[in-house]
């Protein structure tokens, strides 16, 4: 009775539904995005380049690489749905918080051109959405556990997963938020509808990268106790 | 060729002057008409039609075929879920009421509905154009003489080049997962959600490791063939005028229509 199954091929699945499609935003909305990815953005190549200095290109590059796959591995949930990772709080986790959002605006920039999965004006958005906000406060969040850190090692794991769900979490309500301002959802509805849905989608999110540092720990310590990428 | 090349590889070569043109044109020529279609109205459906018709006559300059284009554009489909909402929510004329729910839906949330999901379609389709004309090392290429910094357009070429190179790796270790759950048909093989997960997670962060592994051997290989820490660009030749003209063109119509469905003229 076996049956000879297609051999799996990675392909765009759908995630977390973040990636906002031009069209979808006003333009002011979308403006202020820019500016506020553009400075951020200034800030976190600054940041790179000083504590990584020439390994810097080579290192983010392929990590974006790892993240872009990353997002592409999927687990069965339930009715033919599949879960999978944004990233950005293990980004940050592992490779600090700038090197984070630069992996993430190269993962978040080549969907938008290879994809179409996110729209090109208002790719500032989707940029400060799914790879600002997620490294920041994945990163805020992992570390504030952390200092609880005597109680034992399992208290890695656990600040692990709340950085992550908590980051899918700020994600979704950053996205609802601008959705409303642009008036093409009303927030009555979508809020709870999205923080709703990224509640549960962001238990995956915490799973997996929970388990992907609890492996990364197991086998390679060093990496994590002391970060890829120095704090700026 | 890898398995992910077939997926991810989305310039059509073809030659046309289309894609001969300058990449720096076609980028600004694309991100000026995407943001002056960001600006249509409402209900404005003779603006749509009109800022559709240089998207019509670029399809068919570059030797591409309305229905290869238009397959493309429905990637970005599912996100319109996020906007029906305003059907029912729109104050307006009742057109219909759900039964059971007593929802009403107006003709203005309808029209707001379909006019986003026409603003993104014409979006889409400029942006499916872009990158159907225009190989990817070009647009990088176009990006950093656009004054992008160089630690980012660096960044987003390695990332495009050693994703092929890391999504075959994924792809291999998904192959051996789903080698190791065989299932008899129709009964169900893995344990819990969490369980599953966790597998996942355990492949990422084995990914992770073998990535940064990658990264080390990588710069390396770099460092031994003299590289200094200065990512370099081929320097670009001054952007052709014909081009330039064209790209402005393209977005002074774009906006002159929006200009006058708005009535900002007068």
């Amino acid at each position: 009775m076996l049956a000879i199954q297609p051999v799996p091929v990675l392909e765009a699945v759908e995630g977390p539904a973040l990636h906002i499609p031009d069209g979808f935003m006003s333009g002011p909305v979308a403006a202020v995005g820019w500016v506020i990815t553009v400075a951020v953005l200034a800030v976190a190549v600054r940041m790179a380049d000083r504590t990584l200095s020439d390994r810097a290109v080579p290192l983010m590059g392929v990590m974006a690489a790892f993240i872009f796959a990353a997002q592409m591995m999927n687990f069965p949930v339930a009715g033919g749905t599949s879960g999978h990772m944004l990233g950005g709080a293990l980004a940050a986790i592992l490779l600090g918080p700038w090197a984070a959002i630069i992996v993430m605006t190269a993962v978040v920039g080549l969907q938008a051109v290879l994809f179409q999965d996110g729209g090109i004006a208002v790719m500032g958005l989707n940029i400060l959405n799914m790879g600002i906000l997620t490294a920041l406060v994945g990163w805020g969040v992992y570390r504030a556990v952390l200092t609880f850190e005597g109680m034992g090692s399992a208290v890695r794991l656990v600040g692990a997963f709340a950085a992550a769900w908590i980051s899918v979490e700020v994600a979704a309500l950053a996205t609802t938020f601008q959705l409303a301002l642009s008036d093409t959802s009303p927030l009555d509805v979508a809020l709870p509808a999205m923080v709703g849905v990224h509640a549960l989608i962001g238990v995956g999110e915490g799973l997996i990268t929970a388990a992907a540092l609890a492996f990364v720990v197991a086998t390679r310590p060093d990496l994590v106790n002391q970060p890829v990428v120095a704090e700026g | 060729m890898s398995a992910i090349a077939f997926i991810t590889e989305r310039y059509e070569a073809r030659s046309s002057p289309v894609h001969v043109a300058d990449a720096r044109a076609k980028l600004l020529g694309a991100f000026g008409f995407i943001i002056a279609v960001t600006f249509t109205a409402e209900g404005a459906w003779l603006a749509l039609a009109l800022s559709a018709v240089p998207l019509v006559i670029v399809t068919f300059a570059a030797h591409l075929t309305p229905m290869f284009v238009v397959r493309r554009s429905f990637l970005a489909l599912p996100f319109v879920a996020v906007a029906l909402p305003l059907i029912f929510t729109r104050p307006g004329e009742t057109l219909f009421t759900v039964p059971l729910t007593g929802w009403t839906g107006s003709r203005e949330g309808i029209e707001a509905v379909a006019t986003i999901m026409a603003r993104s379609w014409i979006a889409v389709l400029a942006a499916v154009l872009l990158t159907a004309t225009t190989p990817i090392v070009e647009l990088l290429r176009g990006l950093r003489s656009l004054g992008v910094p160089r630690l980012l357009v660096a960044t987003v070429s390695f990332t495009y080049r050693y994703f092929y190179v890391i999504g075959d790796e994924a792809t291999r270790m998904m192959r051996a997962r789903d080698s190791r759950s065989a299932a008899l048909p129709g009964y169900r093989s893995g344990g819990s959600i969490r369980w599953r997960a966790s597998v996942l997670g355990h492949m990422v962060g084995s990914l992770f490791v073998r990535s940064l592994e990658r990264s080390e051997r990588v710069y390396a290989a770099m460092q031994s063939r003299g590289f200094a820490g200065e990512p370099r660009f081929l320097d670009q030749p001054s952007l052709r005028p014909p081009e330039a003209v064209a790209a402005a063109l393209l977005v002074g119509y774009a906006f002159a229509v929006q200009a006058l469905a708005h009535g900002w003229l007068t």
